[in-house]
């Protein structure tokens, strides 16, 4: 005899009192149009809609043809025949006969060529260990870093014995993912003068499928009320770094062709400097308004790319907000969000 | 009152259950909070991640470590438990075991996942709520799991409540599911845990005396109920999952 279980009766909204039935009844959970229900429906002619959400345990086909690629594992049913089973809650996606699931939320993956921000761990006898948020922490071999005075000087026992002068634990570095070993660990390193130890900035991490993928992870965005220009470091692994603009070692080198006396001069002691430069009142507005976009921008569930942040950055301008923290006050955050929304259908 | 228990609800009747993913943003891999009646249990995990100093972490597989927290102020008495309290730790062993096996660890090599868990009421069904809670936070934290893990309560009254109840007389009284605190006290109950709506069976727990012919039909009814909990549960991760996905603006 099959059970049948009546439903919880649905949520009345505490503080309404004696009007029940005038509609202090929240029936959220039964009447909205629930997507989920509605891939049941007839109406979909296929059932491996690409973009639909998959939970847990739900069967995404029994069609052989398919191959399972991530979030998906194989069960076999009582007659024998093997059928694809998602073991995410996220959308699905197709790639030729592959099908794999993309997680809603989801730790960093490394993947070779990620710039990631990171913060040293612990300093071993020949490396570093980093945290990237990623599953295993990272590591950083002092062989793969630029050593002061000149990038193509042979690594001594010296430069063991000062490990930490180049990084101490805690500090902040941005790198370049550069291989991987079975378990997926990284190594990562700085052999270019884009990398190196972060300073004269802030740090927030949001996300790691917060940042969309792009050509260039690290931006300069010009900033009004004379704020000067704003590095902003976007890690793919969730970490942002936004920091005052430093004239890049890279820009000057470009200048003249890579001389390696020239980068036997600047890439010097400076560049493991632990000094903040001074910063003017006006950097650390926009700076901190930058942050405040971001967060705004991650709040609402939008994917960070240089368009969306100049967009933020813009309409955050015209709202002419100052303060710190209206990135996590939903009014303020989804005005701008709104605003740069809109900005962006227009072009 | 013909029919009804002492809460108002028919014998084969949920309480309200309210469900929440991501309530802690981004301080966790994964969060939940789970409502059921008056029992609210929060629950955020992290991982997987580097395992903690004790162990290196095992090769072939990821480590699934629990800890359980009770708020002082959590059950009708004020009671500071501790770590080493008994039913704290057998709480932690029940989910920690429930979701080894359920996670798929072997994708997850050397690392830990740490599920959390703090129950800021008891009314009852606690060990469902946390397994629930877990879960969802699980999920959250887009760690891969064979199915959901759904929990549900189930008790056996003495008398039957006569009136509108169905099928049963007073020789075989129905089961009650989801029992509350006062019934949780008064009658012998058990937690039941499913894989998925089906009847695979993940958790049975009872630390009360019952007829060996009533088992089965509190089972049953407990099974059916957590195939209810799941819908409720699958319900709110689509629709989080809608207003993610909303958000992207594309």
């Amino acid at each position: 005899m099959p059970i049948q279980i009546i439903a919880p009766a649905p949520f009345v909204d505490a503080g309404d009192g004696d009007d029940d039935d005038e509609g202090g009844v929240r029936l959220d959970v039964d009447n909205d149009g629930d997507v989920a229900m509605e891939g049941d429906a007839p109406s979909r002619k296929t059932s491996r809609h690409a973009g639909r959400i998959v939970t847990p345990g739900e069967l995404v086909t029994d069609d052989p043809q398919w191959m399972r690629g991530h979030g998906t594992y194989l069960s076999t049913t009582a007659d024998g025949s093997q059928s694809i089973v998602s073991s995410l809650a996220g959308t699905i996606s197709k790639t030729n006969k592959l099908l794999s699931i993309c997680a809603l939320r989801f730790r960093y993956v490394p993947e070779i060529g990620d710039l990631v921000v990171g913060r040293i761990l612990e300093v071993q006898t020949k490396r570093w260990r980093v945290d990237i948020a990623a599953p295993h922490s990272a590591t950083l071999l002092l062989s793969s870093i630029n050593l002061p005075g000149g990038i193509l000087r042979k690594r001594t026992s010296t430069d063991e014995l000062q490990i930490r002068t180049f990084f101490s634990e805690g500090d902040l570095l941005v790198a370049e993912v550069q291989t991987l070993n079975s378990d997926g660990q990284a190594s990562l390193h700085t052999r270019s003068l884009k990398y190196g130890k972060l300073r004269n900035g802030v740090f927030l991490t949001v996300d790691a499928g917060m940042i969309r993928r792009m050509k260039s992870h690290v931006l300069t965005m010009p900033t009004s009320n004379g704020g000067g220009e704003v590095d902003i470091y976007l890690g793919v692994n969730g970490y942002i770094w936004i920091a005052k603009h430093t004239a890049s070692l890279s820009d000057g080198a470009g200048d003249k062709g890579v001389s390696i006396t020239r980068l036997e001069e600047e890439a010097s002691e400076a560049i493991y400097s632990n000094v903040n430069e001074e910063i003017s009142p006006e950097t650390r507005a926009e700076i901190s308004r930058i942050g405040c976009v971001i967060r705004a921008l991650v709040k609402a569930n939008i994917k960070i790319d240089e368009e969306m942040l100049n967009l933020g950055y813009e309409a955050a301008l015209e709202e002419a907000l100052q303060g710190y923290d209206w990135g996590s006050d939903t009014a303020a955050g989804k005005r701008i969000v709104d605003a740069a929304l809109a900005k962006r259908r227009k072009t | 009152m013909e029919g009804l228990r002492n809460d108002g609800r028919r014998w084969n009747e949920l309480r309200r259950i309210h469900c929440q993913l991501s309530t802690s943003g981004s301080s966790a891999d994964g969060s939940a909070y789970v409502e059921q009646g008056f029992t609210k249990v929060l629950c955020t995990v992290t991982g997987p991640a580097e395992p903690g100093s004790r162990q290196r972490g095992r090769s072939d597989g990821a480590t699934v470590v629990c800890e359980v927290y009770f708020a002082a102020f959590s059950g009708t008495d004020r009671i500071k438990r501790g770590r080493n309290d008994k039913k704290v730790q057998e709480l932690q062993t029940a989910v920690q075991k429930t979701f080894a096996s359920v996670i798929l660890t072997h994708l997850l090599a050397r690392s830990e996942i740490a599920i959390s868990l703090h129950v800021l009421s008891q009314d009852g069904g606690t060990l469902a709520a946390c397994i629930n809670a877990t879960t969802l936070a699980l999920i959250d934290a887009g760690i891969p799991m064979a199915d959901y893990v759904c929990a549900c309560t189930a008790g056996q009254p003495a008398i039957g409540l006569g009136g509108g109840s169905g099928g049963g007389d007073d020789d075989e009284p129905d089961p009650y599911l989801d029992v509350n605190y006062l019934e949780e006290s008064d009658i012998p109950s058990l937690t039941v845990a499913t894989v998925g709506g089906g009847e695979k069976v993940a958790v049975v727990s009872m630390e009360s005396r019952v007829r060996i012919e009533r088992l089965e039909a509190m089972l049953a009814v407990g099974i059916s109920g957590c195939a209810r909990v799941r819908e409720i549960m699958d319900k709110e991760v689509r629709r989080y999952g809608k207003e993610k996905l909303d958000g992207t603006g594309e």
